[in-house]
């Protein structure tokens, strides 16, 4: 959903935390719901160009451009994955969903 | 989220990590295409790439469809009490600083958006916990998607800072923009597609984002973070929210 800058820091999904803590609400408690990692984050991420991508025509994805360099990322992949490690035009981003 | 450094708890949502060594430490939010058809993504942007994952590009179905067709929120037995609409409603949840040097001002693709004015205007306050936020220089407001069924733009204001708000049905692509060049404020009007007008007659490509006729031809619009989001998930993090109305 968000793509955030990280500074060296590799990030991987924690299903805890994903609807059960609201930051600026001390009054909810962190819930385990998920050993770490039971959602793999792909942290080494590997693409095809956009001719040999098999997407349907109306799939959705999440596109990402920095510096002219652009990357899709398809949501129906990412429902089980939820982060990618990524690095586009030599930005450092994380992709979440 | 968890990061493998420190294996602080990181919220998806807000960016903030709230659990561990790094607790209080806020990730920046960047722009980016939320959701887009890929068809009109790769008309728009013929040289991107595509995740690959086991040599797969794609799944042919959504695993979560069902949960998306069902009135359920979230996976917790959390009670969302903001009913100012139904938990499942769809909004474009959108985040305005109003100040240099707070999260959450990237553009969207390295290159230089149009300079605009930012002004400060202290209300609206969060309640202020919220990481490296400033809370008096950030608003936040949620564009239900049921406004755009006769149209693809929103021209708007939050605070000071004159936004453009699109969403087009047929592809999803949504993006949010400031609404100015330099310190020209444009009105828009929806045209075709992802293409629009402003009231100078320029016609702009909403996905890139960029001027596509006229004087201002090549110009690009300084794209703001934005989320397609469920009501619930929002209001619940950002209760101090305002829902925009026409």
């Amino acid at each position: 959903m968000f793509h955030y800058l990280q500074n060296c820091i590799i990030l991987t999904l924690c299903f805890a935390v994903l609807c059960t803590s609201a930051a600026e609400n001390d009054n909810d408690p962190i819930r385990t719901l998920l050993p770490f990692d039971a959602i793999p984050a792909i942290t080494k991420p590997q693409f095809v160009p956009a001719a040999k991508a098999k997407l349907d025509a109306d799939a959705p994805v999440i596109g990402v451009t920095f510096n002219d360099e652009s990357h899709a990322y398809s949501l129906y992949l990412l429902n089980g994955h939820e982060i990618v490690n990524d690095v586009v035009g030599e930005q450092k981003i994380a992709t979440t969903w | 989220m968890y990061d493998h450094q420190t294996r602080s708890l990181w919220s998806h949502i807000t960016g903030e990590a709230i659990e561990g060594p790094l607790k209080g430490k806020q990730l920046k939010p960047l722009a980016s295409m939320p959701q887009i058809a890929w068809k009109t993504w790769q008309t728009n942007y013929p040289k991107t790439k595509v995740l690959s994952v086991g040599k797969r590009e794609s799944l042919k179905r959504d695993n979560y469809a069902d949960y998306h067709r069902s009135q359920r929120a979230g996976v917790s037995r959390m009670n969302y009490t903001d009913k100012r609409l139904s938990n499942k409603s769809l909004v474009i949840g959108v985040q305005v600083q109003t100040k240099d040097g707070a999260p959450g001002r990237a553009g969207a693709d390295g290159r230089n958006g149009a300079d605009g004015q930012v002004g400060t205007d202290g209300q609206d306050g969060a309640d202020g916990r919220s990481g490296n936020y400033d809370p008096y220089n950030t608003q936040f407001r949620a564009y239900p998607l049921t406004h755009f069924s006769k149209t693809t733009v929103i021209n708007d204001r939050v605070g000071e800072v004159p936004l453009l708000i699109f969403h087009d049905r047929e592809s999803f692509a949504t993006a949010v923009f400031k609404r100015n060049i330099a310190n020209s404020v444009r009105t828009f009007r929806s045209q075709d597609g992802h293409f629009v007008k402003d009231n100078t007659g320029t016609r702009w490509n909403l996905v890139t984002g960029e001027a596509t006729s006229g004087k201002d031809k090549g110009k690009l619009l300084e794209r703001l973070p934005a989320v397609n989001i469920y009501w619930f998930a929002w209001a619940r993090y950002y209760p101090q929210t305002t829902i925009y109305k026409p």
